[in-house]
């Protein structure tokens, strides 16, 4: 795996290198990249366009304004949609077409991305999900309303956001003093327990949250 | 493929989750069941729902359950407009409340029109309500003042609206139709019923005038 390219051949090295389960290699977070890149980027331009068409036609009706509680048309006109003064999900069409490239050069390029850029998308990635989980909360306790296409960004940005600290960390492992090394070694030895745990609580809070309409579909 | 542990967690963590949200459902299922029997005389209209047209049999009826705030509502409106003036006198169209909670003002708008058919002004403001929901729909903000110029507009007298709009008995009654609509099953607006029975949502003018004529002829 070229995870550890940097490790020394010798015995301690060759088990670092080992003790880091597949899923942090390039090839694995190449394709997490990719596949998180295209499916917020499909969450995004759908919500771009949505927007554009209520706008142009107010009595328009979303795809996903399915009943009071899934509905994107007040999710998308409130003004927690546009937190700059545009529609967010334009920061999330130029987001996700850079996570989508990041993906296919990791899987593509030998020499793999350097440590810079690594760094920069994961501080990039932290600041977004800030953004996503103050909109969880405007979604769920102000808006009072879910709309799908935002579910699937919310899901996609964490779940990027863990495996890309998770590649940066393992990479730089080998350069860190032991106890950073091994709280990398239990962070990648349980690596979909972090998001696993996390789209759990999130998922709780939605289901308390909207509990009378749930109980309502059984 | 043998499992890691990492995975074995995960899998059980989202395992348990399943299981005690199926339980609370479930449980929540044979709550309500006790409760629906109660519930089973919920009637579609009532001797206080609010008519726009009155057929002197009573024999065919249609009911709207609405929200004042709801663009589905006002993208319905202009149909319901027609069939109210093609169909007056020949069905029987009533109207009832269905403020849904996740609109600031769909609550207030339903006292207001509430209050002003207490002064005979039902239908002025209603009709009022959606010619002006694009200037004051999805505002997080309350429309109390704007909507007190529309009681002036109409002629009501202020001092009589006002003591009605903070009447208990007026949102009892706003309450009272949003209750028994949620009995009925109702889940968003608008919601309409014909004889009873809940129609498609969403229906267009050809759909709803052929099942009207439909019931008519029966």
């Amino acid at each position: 795996m070229t995870s550890t390219g940097g490790t020394r051949t010798d015995t301690r090295g060759a088990r670092t290198a080992g003790s880091f389960p597949a899923a942090c290699s390039s090839y694995a977070i190449g394709w997490i990249l990719s596949g998180a890149g295209v499916l917020g980027l499909i969450a995004s331009l759908i919500l771009t366009i949505e927007k554009f068409r209520l706008l142009s036609d107010p009595s328009y009706r979303p795809s996903c304004s399915i009943n009071p509680v899934l509905s994107c048309g007040s999710v998308m006109s409130s003004p927690q949609a546009s937190v700059f003064g545009f529609p967010n999900s334009i920061l999330g069409v130029v987001a996700f077409t850079v996570l989508l490239t990041t993906g296919i050069v990791t899987l593509s390029a030998k020499s793999g991305l350097p440590q810079w850029y690594w760094r920069s998308l994961v501080i990039g990635l932290f600041a977004g999900a800030v953004l996503v989980h103050w909109l969880i909360f405007q979604s769920l306790y102000r808006i009072q309303a879910l709309c799908p296409y935002c579910m699937v960004v919310w899901v996609v940005t964490i779940t990027a956001l863990w495996y890309a600290s998770l590649h940066l960390c393992t990479r730089s492992a080998s350069a860190s003093s032991r106890p950073v090394t091994r709280i990398v070694t239990v962070g990648a030895q349980n690596h979909t327990l972090v998001p696993t745990i996390w789209i759990l609580s999130v998922a709780s809070m939605i289901l308390s949250a909207f509990w009378t309409y749930w109980s309502t579909l059984i | 493929m043998k499992l890691t542990t990492n995975a074995k967690f995960s899998i059980a963590l989202v395992a348990v989750f399943a299981v005690v949200l199926g339980a609370l459902l479930l449980g929540n299922r044979s709550g309500t069941g006790t409760t629906s029997a109660g519930a089973s005389d919920a009637t579609v209209l009532r001797a206080d729902t609010h008519l726009l047209s009155t057929a002197p049999d009573n024999d065919v009826v249609l009911v709207e359950f609405l929200d004042f705030e709801c663009e589905a509502c006002l993208a319905m409106y202009p149909t319901m407009e027609r069939i109210r003036t093609e169909y007056a006198d020949r069905i029987t169209f009533g109207v009832r409340y269905f403020p849904i909670p996740s609109h600031t003002n769909s609550g207030l708008a339903a006292r207001v029109v509430e209050a002003a058919s207490r002064q005979g002004k039902f239908v002025e403001m209603y009709q009022r309500m959606y010619d002006t929901q694009t200037e004051w729909g999805e505002s997080s903000e309350s429309q109390e003042p704007l909507f007190r110029t529309f009681a002036q507009d109409l002629g009501l007298d202020m001092a009589t609206f006002e003591a009605d709009l903070k009447d208990p008995t007026v949102a009892e009654r706003v309450e009272r139709d949003f209750n028994e609509g949620i009995d009925l099953g109702v889940q968003g607006t608008p919601t309409l019923f014909l004889d009873g029975v809940q129609l498609p949502a969403m229906p267009t003018y050809e759909e709803l005038t052929g099942r009207i004529d439909a019931a008519l002829a029966r």
